[in-house]
């Protein structure tokens, strides 16, 4: 467990304990995350800011069910991740724009893929890829997750979100190389 | 220097400063599942204390009694384990490992059925229970099939309602599948006490009746586990 995810944990203990500073650190520790997280799986911002409050109302909710023996970061975007698929409205607007691949207003940007094309090739080549693979891909470049901790959010094998993710990347770089030869 | 960090909402932060009071972490999976063991194990063999053991053990040995039930109970721990890492949301397994050990639960109970089958054909119920009684089960089989599968689904009932409540703080992504898997566990816990008490080993009344009481069960968890999700999904609507 990284020195982060140490002190969140102390935090959570804390949390669990009555504490509303904890909780208010645990939000200002996590909360810009989840929100970019949630306006991926969203397809925009629209939305992200009533899920982002019902991530942490949920989380308040269900303090008790945190054990710290968990990491907490990855229990809290799994969180999130729930409370999306909880939501109907949320699950529609999912559809919707998975079948469209239009637009990605405020689509997270990798790193790693940064030297690849501009912000906004980057933005529309993630939208080319299938959303399981965008998720994996931006769990783990963008958000720092490791396989095994997006396996647990994803359920499924460390080694399947890893084939999806580096799936992901290539359809990237391909999608990138087309928009760039297109505009060219 | 100028606090960028975010802060909580204020209609956040007053539903949460209104309920602040402590509150115990929730086991472990292990934990949890080796925690269901004692109740698991008391409500599945109730039937054998009411009834006694059917009286062709020595026919079918301990391997086909004892044994397989033990493993059947064993997997049904499992099953309970598996319905605990799914109530995570973060601690998920694999699909694969979910719907593998819900099959070789269904696969399990349908072998040791044939098996026991082969072995003891048992067919005639020989219950300790008054001469007429049995003679009357003898004649209408139905009676003894309709007795064990509303037996097996109530004491599995008993068994899910204790397994919803220890499931309480349940964040499961797919709550109907946690709860199924913790009805099949109870299911399958059950059926591990009944089939040693049972004199009958057709496989029509095995898996016609106790076969139904874990499906009931499985549905029953299904239900109950859906219904929680919801009102989770509900009460954790947006503050006003």
């Amino acid at each position: 467990m990284s020195e982060g995810d140490q002190e969140l944990r102390g935090l959570m203990i804390r949390y669990q304990g009555g504490s509303l500073e904890a909780f208010e650190e645990i939000y200002a520790q996590l909360a810009t995350g989840v929100r970019r997280y949630l306006s991926h799986l969203a397809g925009g911002a629209e939305f992200a800011d009533d899920l982002l409050q019902e991530t942490f109302l949920q989380m308040h909710r269900s303090r008790a069910a945190y054990n710290p023996a968990y990491a907490v970061k990855p229990w809290v975007f799994g969180l999130a991740r729930n409370v999306f698929l909880m939501g109907r409205r949320a699950a529609r607007r999912w559809a919707s724009v998975h079948e469209s691949r239009e637009d990605f207003p405020e689509f997270p940007v990798l790193p790693e893929a940064d030297r690849l094309g501009s912000q906004d090739e980057i933005r529309r080549g993630l939208a080319y890829l299938s959303p399981d693979q965008a998720e994996a891909l931006l769990l783990h470049h963008e958000w720092g997750f490791s396989f095994e901790e997006i396996a647990g959010m994803l359920g499924t094998t460390a080694a399947a979100a890893r084939a999806r993710a580096s799936r992901g990347m290539a359809d990237l770089r391909a999608a990138l190389s087309s928009l760039q030869r297109t505009r060219a | 220097m100028i606090d960028r960090s975010p802060k909580p909402p204020e209609a956040l932060m007053r539903a949460i400063a209104q309920d602040l009071r402590p509150v115990k972490p929730s086991p472990q999976p292990l934990q949890l599942a080796l925690r269901m063991i004692p109740l698991a194990l008391l409500i599945s063999s109730a039937i054998l204390l009411a009834v006694g053991p059917r009286q062709d053990l020595n026919v079918l040995g301990p391997f086909l009694t004892w044994g397989a039930s033990a493993a059947q109970f064993m997997l049904a721990i499992a099953l309970i384990w598996i319905a605990a890492h799914e109530s995570i949301p973060a601690g998920r397994l694999p699909r694969q490992i979910v719907y593998a050990a819900a099959v070789a639960g269904l696969l399990f109970v349908v072998f040791v059925t044939l098996l026991t089958f082969s072995t003891s054909p048992a067919t005639a119920p020989l219950v300790r229970v008054p001469p007429q009684v049995n003679e009357m089960l003898r004649d209408s089989p139905w009676i003894m099939g309709f007795g064990c599968g509303i037996g097996s689904t109530v004491a599995g009932g008993i068994l899910v309602l204790f397994f919803s409540w220890a499931f309480r703080n349940s964040l499961a992504t797919r709550p109907t599948m946690a709860g199924a898997l913790y009805g099949a566990g109870a299911g399958l816990a059950i059926n591990a006490g009944w089939r040693i008490a049972c004199p009958f080993s057709t496989p029509w009344h095995a898996l016609g009746a106790h076969g139904a009481a874990i499906i009931a069960t499985v549905l029953l968890g299904a239900l109950i586990g859906r219904y929680l999700g919801k009102r989770r999904s509900h009460i954790g609507g947006r503050p006003s």
